[in-house]
């Protein structure tokens, strides 16, 4: 221990993404406006800020006003402005414009943004006004004292795959700090750790999560306009999967387009990447992708447990913000906008406690409190219950959805339970639906063009991991997995992964076993939210590895 | 007495991001940059010496565009103290010569002098991806006047003084004692580089980097930039990969597969189709006078490199363009080769029968091994009495050591690992002259995607050419030369560096070069640490058939393979008839190094290996699977239409 080099700050922020970056900025300007000075450090694990930001998007801007005082709206890099928005209802080959809106689904002046570059420009910002960021290391250990967070310390590199030290060995830095906030995004790897260890989850619902995976297309003028925006609902999801895709107009000819499905699907074998693929190609879909070119591929989950799942967002001298304290607003998937609130309003609960010196919880409270006089309540409590009522299929959950409207959120069950991800899997034997493979016959065949295999579309997230290093997905009980998830779920690691970490292998003799290439890892936390059994996982690897979203 | 540990790094593009300017030259304004890969073994081996010298100094010294400084800043993050960067619009376009001038210079102005009082160690990447030369370690010893070894795998210091080197040499490795000071380059193969750590990147982010401009070191500019240069790029040009679509194999089971793709193999692989040539316009050739440079310049002089007490097969393979270089100079332009060692005045009959008209031979007890400083300044000794316009060296490890340093020596600009050389002229349309003749020597560079040609105009020019690129030439049993002794002076100073070890293993490279089949294996087909691709080898030697097994970069860098089996990145070009590619994944220095192949099999797991755009037959499949049924079959008679010679 004594070799290994500390630094000290008073504010440690893991994570650069949107909440981590609105808090650094905020805190800084409530610092600046007291007189006060103190060392902010923010740690990302992506390469670059930006790199591992992945969202739709469209997102509420005038955020941003409230963050960025005084700066020129026009400054802040967003796409287009929402021109039109429609939801359309999809089937196999057709398409039915629905001549309203789902309620809360109205993106009337909103914009369409690529939040890897918002990121970037929000670093630029948070820079300027004195945060330190570092970029490239990962944040692997929570540092405790006397049962109190003390900061973190970043991931031994220059180890084999069994942690051994090679020659090359680097220890990792100890950060001591007055106050950590985790701002690490969906499935924070710490903030799972945090919560545990000081049960911030009791008397909440457990969390649950939706994966969305997106494309990113080059097309020729005139496929779609700047700022047209639709939501499709049905096809490819049943009727008792929960989830719908996306297509958004941006500038210079560039369209996004996604498929977000909720993890608590039942088939085994359900595969959203191909499942993405096959919604492409309705012609609704494909007109806008004609003639195009893949420019990027990425894959996220979101925490949609809603309003009942957040868990307590603060202990003794740590706080959670943004996805990884699960502030995302159903059902129009909305979280950019909450993430960079929570991280304003974290930012004034540390100016307080910076000012009184005091990081406890009796300070630290305040930025609960304060959430439940934001537009995070505001957003989130309404729709409390919505996306529980989804668990046994659109039906059940539009007639939830309908008394929930009429009763302010409360519906007429009172506060609806989550299960976890995990346990909505069924095995080959329970499931009795139609076989993934049957249920998208012809469409799996990918032709390269409008469609893309697995492989060929992570090729497309840029991602790569350092060879040596502990592989930082980890079956949790190696004996179980495979008389569990391999014999009893059919691996189905290997269809819900949509990078291709996981392959199942068979040899000579009919054994089978999953193999894991991390390296190919795009950070969504999948494995780590739906494997069943004991499951898997999902910790941080080296610093510098994952995708290189360039504009996602 | 504290010693100094200088790095030499150079930032580059990420190769798969590579874009070139208009003009041929790197623009490095469009992609994504890293420290250039050997440059950070260099760090690394850097930070092991520290640990050897906890008081060490480490120095990281670099030369290019303001934009250079994030590579600075990365290797303090890495544990380096003090950062350096000569950054001058003026260098721009500068070539390896020019390059090799200005860190000295550099570095001198730093105080690294010969001799400096303190102790200090430059530390080097092999290449660089986007020049590929290996040269500007060997010119910057040369300009500091200080011993050298270069394509070094390992270093440590002895605690007295010296520092002991492994340096890779075709088929094997020697071990090499230098003194202080000194230049050591490294290859990707030792130790890698390690991540930077959050307490080095704190440091780098308030470290300031002093930056230096020519005339803060006192440079001028005679000898630099595009001007200075003695080379200049004048063309690049795309390569284009020929081969025609692969053939897979079909098949459920493994056997299946297999006997399938023999029966393919039978049938023959696909052929390309011809596509017409389109006549080229012809750019309007000027009607300027003709100027001869040489300045009495004439013939040729090669090296004859030997091992075993034999001339290697690359140093036979250059008397191939050098005698087509003197055929289109005509005027009887002569080959003169040189031959340096201890008795080896017998060999001038071989050199004659392939086409030298003259050898030159040195004869010392204490060259029996190739010194990079003896034999450099034989050369130059050679060279200042003979005035030959054109100096060529097959770029094999001391190749390409050897004809950069020699080049310091004469002024001359030095091109690296062509494949292409041929005799042309030179417009030039701002002095209305045409410069005539003037080699023109072509390198594949920018990973292997382009190929450039390159013009020297200081005489003599030269070049090294790619070992394996051209044939042997046909042998003229009986043929006479004229046989010449040189009595170089030497000093003791040339002596300085001791090798300690040599060690070369059986088979390996020359093998490569004359194997009919070559079994490669790459990082899909190490978990038996290549077991199987040596069995099939071995069966298909016991079979009468020459073969051979190979490997990928990656299974060198991960310690299951020597150096001398690998296929791919430094100067080595292999055409067997049969190429088996197992478990590659198809990186294009491999390719590189394997596409003159007359028939390539890839065998891999990925169905989407890069490898099966270049193969002409192909499995996909698990190699612990296939190959023992291929074994079988070899065992059986197939031997992949070669004729086996039985014993």
């Amino acid at each position: 221990m004594d070799n290994i080099d500390t630094v000290s700050t008073d504010i440690l922020i893991i994570g650069g993404g949107p909440s981590g970056l609105a808090t650094s900025i905020h805190l800084a300007d409530a610092l600046k406006e007291k007189g006060l000075t103190h060392r902010i450090l923010l740690i990302e694990k992506g390469s670059s800020i930006g790199s591992h930001i992945l969202s739709g998007a469209v997102i509420k801007a005038d955020v941003f006003e409230s963050l960025l005082p005084g700066v020129d709206f026009s400054e802040i890099p967003l796409n287009a402005k929402v021109t039109s928005d429609a939801t359309v209802l999809l089937s196999e080959k057709g398409a039915f414009k629905l001549p309203f809106h789902v309620p809360y689904m109205n993106n009337k002046g909103n914009y369409t943004a690529s939040m890897s570059q918002i990121c970037r420009y929000l670093a630029k910002k948070a820079e300027e006004k004195g945060v330190e960021i570092y970029t490239g290391f990962s944040v692997s250990e929570i540092l405790y004292k006397d049962g109190k967070v003390i900061g973190a310390k970043t991931i031994d590199t220059g180890v084999d795959h069994n942690g051994q030290q090679l020659e090359n060995f680097q220890p990792g830095t100890r950060i001591e700090a007055k106050l950590t906030i985790f701002a690490e995004g969906t499935r924070g790897s710490l903030t799972k750790m945090l919560i545990q260890k000081y049960k911030l989850d009791q008397n909440k619902n457990c969390p649950i999560f939706s994966l969305g995976v997106k494309e990113l297309w080059s097309v020729p003028e005139g496929n779609i306009k700047p700022g047209e925006v639709y939501h499709t609902m049905g096809y490819p999801l049943n009727l008792k999967e929960f989830g719908g895709g996306f297509v958004y107009g941006l500038n210079d000819n560039k369209v996004a387009v996604g498929l977000v499905v909720g993890l608590d699907y039942e088939d085994p074998a359900f595969d959203t990447h191909d499942a993405f693929q096959a919604w492409k190609t309705n012609p609704f879909i494909s007109k806008f992708l004609k003639d195009g070119k893949l420019v990027e591929y990425g894959a996220k989950t979101l925490p949609e447990g809603g309003w009942y799942s957040i868990p307590k967002l603060y202990t003794d001298n740590a706080l959670i913000v943004g996805d990884s304290a699960g502030l995302v607003a159903m059902p129009a998937l909305k979280g950019v906008h909450l993430a960079i609130i929570s991280g304003m309003l974290a930012a004034r609960t540390a100016a307080l406690a910076l000012s009184r010196n005091d990081f406890s919880e009796s300070v630290l409270s305040q930025y609960e409190s304060s959430i439940k006089e934001s537009v995070i309540y505001k957003d989130m409590y309404p729709v409390r219950n919505f996306r529980q009522g989804f668990e046994n299929g659109l039906i059940t959950g539009a007639i939830h959805f309908g008394t929930q409207l009429i009763t302010g959120g409360a519906g007429f069950f009172g506060k609806l339970k989550t299960r976890p991800d995990s346990e909505t899997t069924k095995t080959l034997a329970a499931f009795k639906g139609k076989p993934f493979s049957e249920r998208f016959k012809g469409k799996l065949e990918f032709d390269k063009v409008l469609t893309f295999d697995k492989a060929t579309d992570v090729f497309y997230s840029g991602v790569g991991h350092d060879e040596k290093q502990v592989p930082h997905v980890r079956f949790n009980n190696p004996a179980s997995f495979d008389t569990i998830n391999i014999k009893q779920y059919g691996a189905t690691e290997q269809y819900f992964c949509s990078s291709e970490v996981y392959e199942l292998h068979t040899d000579k003799n009919g054994h089978q076993e999953l193999r894991i290439h991390f390296e190919n890892c795009m950070h969504c936390k999948t494995c780590d939210i739906k494997s069943p059994g004991d499951g898997i996982t999902w910790s941080v690897p080296n610093g510098g590895n994952g995708p290189d979203f360039q504009n996602m | 007495m504290a010693l100094t540990i200088i790095s030499l790094i150079k930032q580059v593009p990420l190769p798969s991001e590579m874009r070139m300017g208009e003009d041929g030259l790197m623009d490095r304004t469009k992609a994504k940059s890293i420290i250039n890969i050997d440059c950070q073994f260099g760090l690394e081996a850097g930070l092991q010496l520290k640990k050897q010298y906890p008081d060490a100094r480490l120095v990281v010294c670099s030369m290019g565009p303001r934009s250079f400084e994030v590579a600075l800043r990365t290797a303090i993050s890495m544990g380096y103290d003090e950062a350096y960067l000569l950054s001058d619009r003026k260098l721009g376009g500068s070539d390896t010569y020019a390059t090799g001038l200005a860190i000295s210079t550099m570095l001198r102005h730093l105080g690294f002098t010969k001799d400096a009082k303190e102790p200090f160690i430059i530390l080097a990447g092999r290449q660089t991806s986007d020049g590929d030369t290996a040269y500007v370690p060997s010119q910057v010893a040369e300009n500091l006047g200080i011993p050298q070894a270069t394509f070094v795998e390992s270093v440590n210091a002895d605690g007295k003084g010296y520092v002991i080197a492994k340096r890779i040499i075709e088929g094997g490795y020697q071990m090499m004692k230098l003194p202080i000071p000194c230049t050591i380059s490294l290859t990707p193969t030792g130790i890698p580089p390690r991540k930077p750590s959050l307490i080095g990147a704190i440091k780098a982010r308030n470290l300031p980097i002093t930056v230096f401009g020519i005339d803060d070191i006192g440079l001028g500019t005679e000898k630099i930039g595009i001007n200075g240069s003695p080379t200049i790029v004048v063309n690049v040009v795309n390569i284009v990969s020929e081969r025609a679509p692969i053939i897979m194999s079909v098949g459920h089971d493994d056997a299946t597969l297999v006997n399938n793709l023999i029966s393919n193999f039978n049938k023959g692989s696909n052929v390309v189709a011809k596509k017409e040539k389109v006549e080229k316009k012809v750019s309007e050739h000027p009607d300027f006078p003709v100027v001869d440079i040489r300045n009495g310049a004439k013939g040729i002089l090669t090296w004859a490199e030997t091992a075993n007490g034999e001339i290697t097969r690359p140093s036979i393979e250059i008397l191939t363009p050098a005698r087509n270089l003197a055929d289109q100079l005509g005027n009887d332009t002569k080959i003169m080769t040189l031959l340096i060692g201890k008795n080896v005045k017998h060999l001038s009959q071989t050199l004659f029968e392939y086409g030298s008209d003259e050898v030159i031979v040195v004869e010392d007890d204490r060259l029996e091994e190739y010194l990079v400083l003896p034999f450099s300044s034989i050369f130059a000794q050679v060279i200042k009495e003979r005035k030959p316009e054109i100096a060529l060296f097959a770029a094999t490890t001391s190749g390409r050591e050897l004809a950069p340093r020699i080049g310091v020596k004469t002024g001359s600009g030095v091109t690296a690992d062509c494949t292409g050389l041929e005799i042309g002229e030179y417009i030039n349309r701002k002095e209305k002259i045409i410069n005539r003749p003037i080699l023109h020597s072509r390198r594949p560079t920018y990973g292997e995607s382009k190929l450039a040609t390159i013009l020297g105009f200081v005489y003599p020019q030269i070049s090294t050419a790619r070992a394996g690129t051209f044939e042997v030439p046909p042998g003229l049993i009986g043929r006479k030369g004229i046989e010449s002794t040189f009595k170089p002076i030497l000093t003791g100073d040339e002596f300085k560096v001791e090798i300690l070890k040599t060690v070369r293993g059986e088979g390996s490279l020359q093998n490569l070069f004359e194997a009919d089949v070559i079994v490669s294996g790459g990082r899909g087909a190490t978990s038996d640490s290549l077991g199987l691709i040596k069995k099939l080898a071995e069966t298909l030697k016991a079979n009468g058939v020459n073969a051979e097994w190979a490997c990928s970069r990656v299974v060198v860098d991960e310690g299951v393979a020597e150096y001398a089996h690998q296929v791919g990145q430094t100067g080595k070009t292999i055409r067997p008839k049969v190429y088996i590619a197992v478990g590659i994944s198809g990186a294009i220095q491999h390719l590189a190094g394997m596409k003159e192949s007359e028939k390539i099999i890839a065998i891999d797991h990925n169905p989407k290996a890069n490898i099966f755009h270049f193969a002409d037959f192909g499995i996909v499949g698990e190699y612990q699977d296939i190959l023992p049924e291929l074994i079988e079959q070899v065992k059986g008679g197939f031997t992949f239409g070669i004729v086996p010679v039985k014993k």
